[in-house]
Parts: structure tokens; C-alpha cells; sequence
């Protein structure tokens, strides 16, 4: 994976437990291209976090917290997952390409599956590197895309935010039904990039009528 | 829990002995819940609804002792009323016997309540073992305290109601064992017993204790969950089926019956132990009073002051601080705290914004939650700022 881009981990210090997996320089020493950011919760994370790492050019983002229903905290997890599916302020901006993004729920000794589930997710960021490559840039060449779509077949079925998986490996509900996670997420790839709605910078949707005595 | 062997080399072996328990008995936790997590799925743990499963127990001892009550005369005898005795045993027999399902309904009661205690030490185990009782929460380990002990002590009157020579005995070495207490012992038997012997009073105190005390529950119920926002009381329906299914299975297979009726004259001396209430009749009947007495109280006191006595397994608590010129008054970060440790306040004058957030300290757990709620870079946590952590991946990011 030499020419993969970076893929940055928001993790909560007590999910699955990656300290043993790290560098000196808080990278996974086996895929030194994945920086692992620690979180004393998951629920400390901010989109945001997610956006302005897409934007600086990570390839994906991987977010992990404990199984949920076992936050240390009681809810840090309920919440990023709320707002990474679109429903609890403040959530991911409709423009962030949320096929660059995955949540894991792993308790803490569950690191052999983060490591799998990122290699697996690290292969279909770059299958989606490669995909936008060729759609971009080969207006002028005459070859069509079939060679490579071979392999990005992987990318489809997940459209939506990964917010998937307990330790076993079926979605759950919420997961499959992520209502908020339909409108963006089908469209055609745009690459994390894009300026988008920058200027509103989200605002959550809640009720801005506090704000409103301007 | 973070690693707790972080101690410095003037701890003592009782602190090391301690931190290397609850170590191991951390991991053991995870790995059953792993375990559990693999068969059932996360979603259907049951020992993600901890706290939720002696709370639907409760509202089944609610509705189970509401349908008992209506049948149960609290007397021992009514000899001067009328030839045919009913008292607080023949009622119970009529409801078990005679009322369709009244066998039923006391089988659910009864086993309720095993279930109920059952998993209040699952729960407060778990707590325990995760590490989740001390700082911040000790308002709800306190309280958790006493309602084990106050759920105890109802389950206690519980069999005293049933009026059988179980009933008996139990009442009299109950009295024995206050009457052993210094000053205090003798009128708290008189409160016990309503009176000086056991009369058609001392039942109706009785009656009055259990379900008196089952009110009081919810009392201490509410400062238990006080400072919890949302507290998960309710398990899926899915888990409450099959707790329900349980219990029936145990009502079908193991139906309550009640021993002979109490006699005053009489001297039962033995009596089938219910390992969930009446453990401690058993201490009582293997060790002096003296040191029935110190033994119970010592442990209740330890497990009252536990969030004290252990100290520096974790990091202290630093708690969430509010960027003042930065808050919108959006009131997001209040509404996802875990401990209710965000208070919105009117924002001070000349502000564009109504309402300002505040951190209550002692409640904060230092988790975050309230960063990761707000949109506005209003809130942050001194030993992590968002900022910090946005120009750390940032920087790797750009940097490949
Ligand atoms: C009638 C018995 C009890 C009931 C119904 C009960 C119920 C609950 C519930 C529903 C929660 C909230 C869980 C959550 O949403 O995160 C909770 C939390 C808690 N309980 Fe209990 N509890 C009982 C007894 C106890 C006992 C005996 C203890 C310990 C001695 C205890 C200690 C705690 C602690 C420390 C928490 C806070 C956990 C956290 O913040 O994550 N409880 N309890
Ligand atoms: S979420 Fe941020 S802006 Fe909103 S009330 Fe809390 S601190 Fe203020
Ligand atoms: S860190 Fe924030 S969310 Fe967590 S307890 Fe403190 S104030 Fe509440």
C-alpha cells in the first residue's frame, strides 16, 4: 500500500485496546499510513474532527469506541454514532463522503478485529482513490474503466457511514436503516475536497432560535 | 478501565493487592461480556441493561404484591370475631389455593424478588469491577447501598408475612438480635414488633414496613438516577420476555408452598434458607450476636465509604471548562452529558446570546462528551483541547 493516503483512527482509550499496536509515533507499526488519535471517549469525537481530516486529505477516517451499550461513560458511544447517522446534532456535513468514513464498536480486547476491519476498510478507501483517479482524470484516454472495476465492486454496498458491527459481525438495525445516512451518501463520489457548504460552517440543526436576537 | 499499574513505588501491598483484584476481575468481566456479546448480539446483552433488570423486577413486584394485597389479612388470629379463623396464613393459603392464579401470582412475587437481589449484585458487581462506582458517581454507589439494603430487608418482611413457622422463628430471632443491641436494642424491638410480643399489631407493622419501604424505593430510586441523564431503566422487550419466561418457568416447576401455621406455643427451630434474603438468619445462627452485629455493620460501612477507600487507581478528574466568549448558549452540550454536570445559565449581560453553559465540577467525569456535542469550539477539556487534536491530524494528514 505504498501510495495509499493517510487514514487517521479517532479512538476511545478504552475500546479495543491498540496500544500495543503502536509506533513510537502513535502509528499502527503494521500500516504505518494509519494515525491513531486517543479519545478519554468516543463521544469526545466531533465530526468536525472527521471533516477537517478529509479535508487535509486523509483517505478515510476510522472511528472506534466500545459495544455499544457499554460506554464507560454510559452514552459517549450512542452519541458519535447518533451523530455520525445524521440524528443528533451536530452531524457530518452533507458534502463529507461518507464512504471514507467507519465506526467500530470493539471492547477492549477485541484488537485483532479493528486491525482486520481497517485493512479491509483501507482497501476499499483505495479502491475508491483509484476510482475517482480514472473518472477524473482519463477523459482524454480511450481506455474505459472495466479494468478497475473489478476490484471496486467492494465499494458499493457501503454507501453508507460503516456504523456497523458489534463483535458479531451482522448490522444492526440502526445501521441499515440510517435514515439521515440515504440523501448524501448515493450520490457520485465527490472527492472529500470539496468546498461544499463551507460557509455555514455547521451550524447544528437544533433550535438556532437562542442565537436569533441578532 | 485504564491500566491500573500505574502506582507509585511507596504503595502499599494492600493497594497493589487490590488494584491487581479488580485487574483481573475487570478482564474476566470483558471477556464473559464478549462472550455474551458473541451469542446475543450487543444490543441484547443483558449485561448492558445492569441497572434496568432489578428495575423491571421492581415494577413486577409492584404489580404482583398490588394483586396480593387485595386478599391479605394482616392478623395472626381473629378469634373474637368469628368461629372461622382468618389470619395472615389462611389468607395467604386462599389466595394460593382458592383465587384462579393467586398460586401464580405469589409464585411470581416470591421469585421476583430472588431475581430482583439476584441482579442488584450482578449490577453492583459490575459497577464495581468496571470500575464505574467512585468520583462523580458517588451518589449513585451510595444510594445503590442502600437500596440493597432497604430491598433486603422488604424481601425479609416478605417472609415474615406469610405467617408460617418459618415467619415465627424468624420474627423471634430478629427480636433476639435487636434485643442484643445496646440502647438502641429495645426500642427498636418495641418499633419491630409494634408492642412489647408479638400481637395482631406486629403483623400489620409488618405489612406496613414492606410495602412502606417498597415505596421508599423509589424515593432513593430517584437519588440514585439523579444525576444520570437518561438512565437506561428499561431492557429491549426482547430481554423482558425472557425474563419474564424465566420467571414463569420457575413459578411452573417450583411452586411456593408455605410451612405449617405460625404457633405461638410452638418452637420451630428449623427452617429452609432463601439464600437471596435470609443469608444472614444463617450468619446469625453460626456466630455470637456480638459478632453478628460487628460483622454487619463493618460491612456495610466499607461498602458505603468503598468510593473513598480507593483512591489514584485512575487519572483525577478535570473537569470540562466553557470558552465563555465562544458559547452560543445552544444548549446541545447540556442535553448530551452523561451526569447532568452542564447547567445552562443566563449569559451575562451584553452578550448576543440568551444563555450561557456552565460546568458543575464535582459532576463532571471528564468524559468529553459535552467537546464532541458542541459545534462551536465552546468547550474543551484542559488536559485535551480540541484544537490540539485538530492540528495533530491535520498535521499527519498533510504530511504523507
Ligand atoms: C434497586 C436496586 C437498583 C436499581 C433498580 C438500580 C438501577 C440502576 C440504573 C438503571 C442505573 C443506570 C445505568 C445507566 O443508565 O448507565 C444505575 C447506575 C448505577 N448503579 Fe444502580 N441500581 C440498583 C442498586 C444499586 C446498588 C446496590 C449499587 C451498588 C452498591 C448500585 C450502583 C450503581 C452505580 C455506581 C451506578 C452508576 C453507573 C454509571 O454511572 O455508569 N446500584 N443503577
Ligand atoms: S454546545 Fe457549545 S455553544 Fe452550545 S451551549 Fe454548550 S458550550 Fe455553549
Ligand atoms: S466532560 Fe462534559 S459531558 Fe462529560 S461529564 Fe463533564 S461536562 Fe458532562
Amino acid at each position: 500500500m505504498a501510495q495509499s493516503k493517510p487514514v487517521i483512527t479517532l479512538v476511545c482509550e478504552r475500546a479495543a485496546d491498540l496500544n500495543s499496536l503502536l509506533d513510537s509515533k502513535g502509528n499502527l507499526a503494521e500500516m504505518p499510513d494509519v494515525h491513531v488519535v486517543k479519545f478519554p471517549c468516543s463521544g469526545m469525537i466531533q465530526p468536525l474532527m472527521i471533516e477537517a481530516a478529509l479535508k487535509a486529505g486523509a483517505g478515510g477516517v476510522i472511528v472506534c469506541g466500545c459495544q455499544i451499550g457499554d460506554c464507560y461513560y454510559r452514552e459517549g458511544n450512542k452519541m458519535i454514532r447518533d451523530r455520525l447517522l445524521g440524528e443528533r446534532p451536530p452531524g457530518l456535513k452533507k458534502a463529507t463522503d461518507r464512504r471514507r468514513i467507519m465506526a467500530l464498536w470493539l471492547s477492549r480486547m477485541q484488537k485483532q478485529r479493528f486491525i482486520a476491519e481497517s485493512k479491509e476498510f483501507i482497501y476499499r478507501v483505495q479502491a475508491l482513490d483509484i476510482q475517482e483517479g480514472i473518472s477524473a482524470g482519463n477523459k482524454a484516454s480511450a481506455n474505459p474503466a472495466p479494468t478497475v472495476a473489478a476490484k471496486p465492486a467492494v465499494t458499493a454496498p457501503t454507501a453508507a457511514p460503516v456504523v456497523d458491527s458489534s463483535s458479531t459481525s451482522t448490522p444492526t438495525a440502526a445501521t441499515t436503516s440510517a435514515p439521515a445516512a440515504a440523501k448524501p451518501t448515493i450520490r457520485p463520489p465527490t472527492t472529500a475536497t470539496t468546498p461544499a457548504t463551507e460557509k455555514s460552517s455547521s451550524t447544528p440543526e437544533a433550535e438556532s432560535d437562542k442565537t436569533s436576537s441578532t | 478501565m485504564t491500566s491500573s499499574v500505574q502506582n507509585e513505588s511507596n504503595d502499599n501491598w494492600l493497594k497493589q493487592g487490590y488494584n491487581h483484584f479488580i485487574d483481573i476481575a475487570n478482564k474476566i468481566t470483558l471477556a464473559i461480556e464478549d462472550g455474551i456479546n458473541i451469542a446475543v448480539t450487543s444490543k441484547y446483552n443483558p449485561l448492558y441493561y445492569h441497572g434496568a433488570l432489578p428495575q423491571f423486577y421492581l415494577w413486577v413486584l409492584f404489580l404482583s404484591g398490588l394483586l396480593l394485597f387485595a386478599y391479605y389479612v394482616p392478623t395472626i388470629d381473629n378469634a373474637y370475631l368469628s368461629n372461622r379463623l382468618i389470619n395472615a396464613w389462611t389468607s395467604v393459603q386462599y389466595i394460593t389455593n382458592s383465587i384462579p392464579f393467586g398460586g401464580v401470582i405469589r409464585g411470581i412475587h416470591r421469585y421476583a424478588g430472588d431475581a430482583m437481589v439476584l441482579f442488584i449484585f450482578l449490577h453492583a458487581i459490575r459497577v464495581w469491577f468496571t470500575d464505574r462506582y467512585r468520583q462523580y458517581r458517588w451518589i449513585q454507589w451510595v444510594s445503590g447501598v442502600v437500596l440493597l439494603l432497604m430491598v433486603l430487608f422488604i424481601g425479609q418482611t416478605g417472609y415474615y408475612l406469610v405467617w408460617d413457622e418459618r415467619s415465627l422463628l424468624l420474627t423471634r430471632m430478629t427480636v433476639s438480635a435487636l434485643e442484643a443491641l445496646p440502647i438502641i436494642g429495645a426500642p427498636l424491638k418495641a418499633w419491630f414488633l409494634n408492642g412489647d410480643t408479638i400481637t395482631n399489631l406486629t403483623l400489620s407493622n409488618f405489612l406496613f414496613i414492606h410495602i412502606g419501604l417498597s415505596f421508599a424505593l423509589l424515593f432513593v430510586l430517584w437519588l440514585h438516577y439523579v444525576r444520570m441523564t437518561r438512565p437506561v431503566i428499561t431492557p429491549p422487550p426482547a430481554v423482558n420476555f425472557v425474563l419474564v419466561g424465566i420467571l414463569l418457568l420457575a413459578v411452573f416447576l417450583v411452586p411456593i408452598t408455605s410451612g405449617k401455621m405460625a404457633d405461638l406455643n410452638s418452637q420451630p427451630n428449623t427452617y429452609e434458607v432463601d439464600w437471596f434474603f435470609l443469608f444472614n438468619y444463617w450468619l446469625m445462627s453460626h456466630m455470637s450476636l456480638a459478632v453478628f452485629w460487628v460483622s454487619m455493620t463493618a460491612a456495610a460501612v466499607i461498602a458505603t465509604i468503598l468510593p473513598w477507600l480507593v483512591k489514584n487507581v485512575s487519572p483525577p478528574v478535570i473537569p470540562a471548562e466553557v470558552v465563555i466568549s465562544k458559547c452560543t448558549g445552544c444548549s446541545l452540550c447540556y442535553r448530551d452529558c452523561p451526569y447532568q454536570a452542564i447547567e445552562m445559565v443566563p449569559a451575562p449581560a451584553g452578550s448576543r446570546f440568551k444563555l450561557l453553559a456552565t460546568v458543575n465540577i464535582p459532576r463532571c467525569s471528564s468524559c468529553g462528551i459535552c467537546v464532541g456535542a458542541c459545534a462551536f469550539d465552546a468547550i474543551d477539556l484542559p488536559q485535551l483541547p480540541d484544537a490540539n487534536v485538530l492540528s495533530e491530524i491535520k498535521t499527519f494528514a498533510e504530511a504523507k
